[in-house]
């Protein structure tokens, strides 16, 4: 795995070494996840409670507001669906980069772990790790957000099987069947954790942690965002642009090692 | 805790909510042949003290016999059998009389028993529940005291594991069923289900406090009220809740059980799935106003006026699954979308906490997942955001001041 292209030299003496860190596809998955919240968010909360109102003088058919916001926010689901499958092939198989040897709890990685979360913590005053490829604070952040994704996937698609109760759909009877088969175990878990004074559990359950979730990813983007913008000015490595460009640059010495406290 | 580990329990034990609607040929023809030959034997049977026949009551209700053979036809077709079946299900609606049943109370309001009682002049349905062989029912029986238990101890001595057991209300289970006690012997709500029901053919829960709990067991359930099939094991149970029951669905399982000797295909919270199978909002009249957008806004507005959606007003029909959009209260007459209040989801466990608050569940005041103080799901959800986002600006603001940056040189 040889990530490192372009050299050249610095005033100071330094190298800046151009490092790779996300090929194409894996840009593009992040781009598209982006859109694609952005609009699961919007629609989202709109199906919760619809906040606008639509001119009553148009007729139904014009209007179409609710199903377009519904058609939007399912159509977003499905690509998320497809991007989530492909982004867990990658986790494991990715020529790339490995991403799954980064969160094994093994000593390198968990002290790797504690000297991220230290530079954080420490404003950037002690920084012993090698940030020039993918941490594994970086790592765990990466997955814990795809929990969230899988989590959501689960119980949307739960309460979207329920549209299709004649047990057909568009694409063969094989979807809804697959659908309960994968996502009813949501009910009784989404009961289990919301609590219950009743028997049984429903679908009002999964909605409410399907509505909770968002807000937890919302709070997970905020860090995220602020987290790579924080990097970028605090580690002057250019982190910001890996997501765009797809590498960052690493710091050599004069002697040529990479430059770590 | 409980009740939680058996929640995981089911985690991956929970059936499917999907209907079955054509099973096939063969087995229709092989249901046929055998429910003709119970059909026939009940025939012989003699009907168990013959108080009201059939065919007058009909008669001096002004139905006759098309508008019978019509309902039956409907019958058959919420029962989603063929067509083919609609002689037969005519038949065992003329030997309901053959089905001995006890009704119990316990605690609830007798709403399901009103209910039947109430209907504007007497539907086919409510008819049919007259002619069940009622063998003991508080709330209309002329017998009081000892007299009722009395006869209550005849009827479950002479029809031994024969009888239909019908439950109305919840079962406080708190302070050992003290909260509810029946009879001059005073005993307890539990004790009373768990004797009668030890010799019952089977039980058919009525009603949402018999099948889960219902109000009474609303938090903060301070009566430790739980639902029928929380206590009662190892008998065939039904579920037929909402808030009244529809009699339509309780003669759709009782004449499922005369026709075929057994209780109706049920899901995951024994419902049968004839009734509980679908979604109120998938078949609702109001549907075109929800995918259009169009929402009633407050009580009285022009969207009111003009029968737009109940969503935001907290109908909760998308979450809901009951038929009461197809087949209506009393044979069709209205039900509570039609008359332009939202559902409060009757039908579902949980209904009065997580249903009933009469606006969207985003916009609702809902215990957290937390537990303890009440709080609305965004507003929590905006807590959390608010506090990561003061760490952020925190962090932010302490980076600016004291952060150590790369040599800035460059």
């Amino acid at each position: 795995m040889n990530n490192t292209e372009i050299e050249y030299d610095d005033k100071l003496g330094t190298k800046r070494v151009r490092v790779r860190r996300m090929t194409f596809t894996m840009r593009l998955i992040h781009w598209v996840n982006v859109v694609a919240m952005v609009v699961a968010i919007a629609t989202g909360l709109y199906i919760a409670d619809p906040y606008y109102q639509s001119f009553i003088a148009d007729d139904a058919v014009d209007k179409y507001v609710m199903a377009w916001n519904r058609w939007g926010h399912l159509i977003v689901a499905i690509i998320f669906d497809v991007t989530a499958i492909i982004v867990s092939y990658l986790f494991f198989f990715s020529r790339f980069e490995k991403h799954y040897l980064k969160i094994l709890p093994t000593k390198k990685n968990i002290i790797e772990f504690g000297e991220v979360t230290l530079n954080l913590l420490t404003l950037n005053r002690r920084k012993k790790f090698d940030s020039s490829h993918s941490d594994s604070f970086n790592s765990v952040y990466f997955i814990i957000f795809h929990i969230l994704l899988a989590w959501m996937l689960f119980t949307g698609l739960q309460m979207y099987v329920h549209a299709l109760a004649s047990g057909d759909s568009s694409i063969g009877a094989w979807w809804p069947w697959m659908l309960h088969l994968v996502t009813d175990w949501t009910i009784p878990f989404s009961s289990w954790l919301v609590g219950t004074t009743a028997t049984g559990g429903n679908i009002m359950d999964v909605r409410i942690v399907h509505h909770m979730s968002m807000w937890i990813i919302i709070v997970w983007v905020v860090f995220h965002i602020y987290y790579q913008i924080w990097r970028t000015i605090f580690w002057q490595e250019g982190d910001i642009a890996i997501v765009v460009g797809g590498s960052k640059f690493m710091k050599i010495d004069k002697d040529g090692n990479k430059n770590i406290e | 805790m409980g009740d939680r580990i058996e929640g995981v329990k089911k985690l991956f034990t929970s059936k499917s909510a999907r209907v079955e609607t054509n099973m096939g040929d063969a087995h229709y023809d092989k249901l046929f042949e055998s429910c003709q030959a119970r059909i026939q034997e009940l025939k012989t049977q003699t009907p168990r003290e013959n108080r009201l026949d059939i065919d007058d009551l009909l008669q001096d209700q002004g139905i006759d016999r098309r508008s019978f053979m019509k309902w039956a036809s409907a019958v058959t077709g919420m029962l989603m059998l063929p067509a083919s079946f609609t002689p037969l299900v005519a038949d065992a609606a003329l030997l309901m009389n053959r089905a001995p049943v006890i009704w119990i109370e316990l605690s609830d309001c007798a709403g399901n028993t009103e209910a039947m009682l109430r209907s504007d002049g007497p539907k086919i349905d409510e008819i049919l529940l007259d002619i069940i062989s009622l063998e003991f029912n508080e709330t209309i029986m002329a017998a009081a005291g000892h007299q009722a238990e009395a006869q209550l101890e005849d009827a479950m001595h002479t029809f031994k594991d024969k009888y239909l057991l019908f439950v109305e209300g919840a079962v406080p289970m708190g302070m050992n069923g003290q909260y509810g006690t029946i009879g001059a012997h005073g005993e307890t709500f539990y004790n009373h289900l768990m004797r009668i029901s030890k010799h019952a053919a089977a039980v058919v829960a009525v009603g949402s406090c018999a099948t889960f709990g219902g109000v009474p067991a609303a938090s903060p359930n301070p009566t430790g009220a739980v639902g029928v099939m929380d206590v009662l094991k190892g008998k065939p149970l039904i579920n037929i809740p909402a808030c009244p029951a529809n009699p339509a669905n309780m003669v759709g399982v009782i004449i499922h059980y005369i026709l075929t000797g057994q209780v109706p295909e049920l899901d995951s919270l024994l419902r049968p799935k004839f009734a509980f199978g679908y979604r109120i909002h998938d078949n609702c009249e109001r549907r075109a106003h929800f995918d259009a957008g169009e929402f009633v806004e407050e009580w009285g507005d022009t969207g009111a006026k003009n029968n737009f959606c109940l969503y935001k007003v907290g109908c909760k029909g998308p979450m809901t699954f009951n038929n009461c959009s197809i087949v209506r209260y009393n044979e069709g007459v209205n039900w509570p979308v039609g008359v332009g209040r939202g559902c409060i989801g009757c039908s579902e466990p949980d209904f009065w906490d997580k249903y009933a608050y009469e606006r969207p569940m985003a916009d609702a005041n809902i215990k957290a997942p937390t537990g303890g103080v009440e709080k609305t799901v965004d507003e929590f959800g905006l807590g959390l955001l608010t506090a990561a986002s003061i760490g952020i600006g925190i962090h932010a603001v302490a980076s600016v001041i004291a952060g150590k940056t790369e040599n800035k040189e460059y």
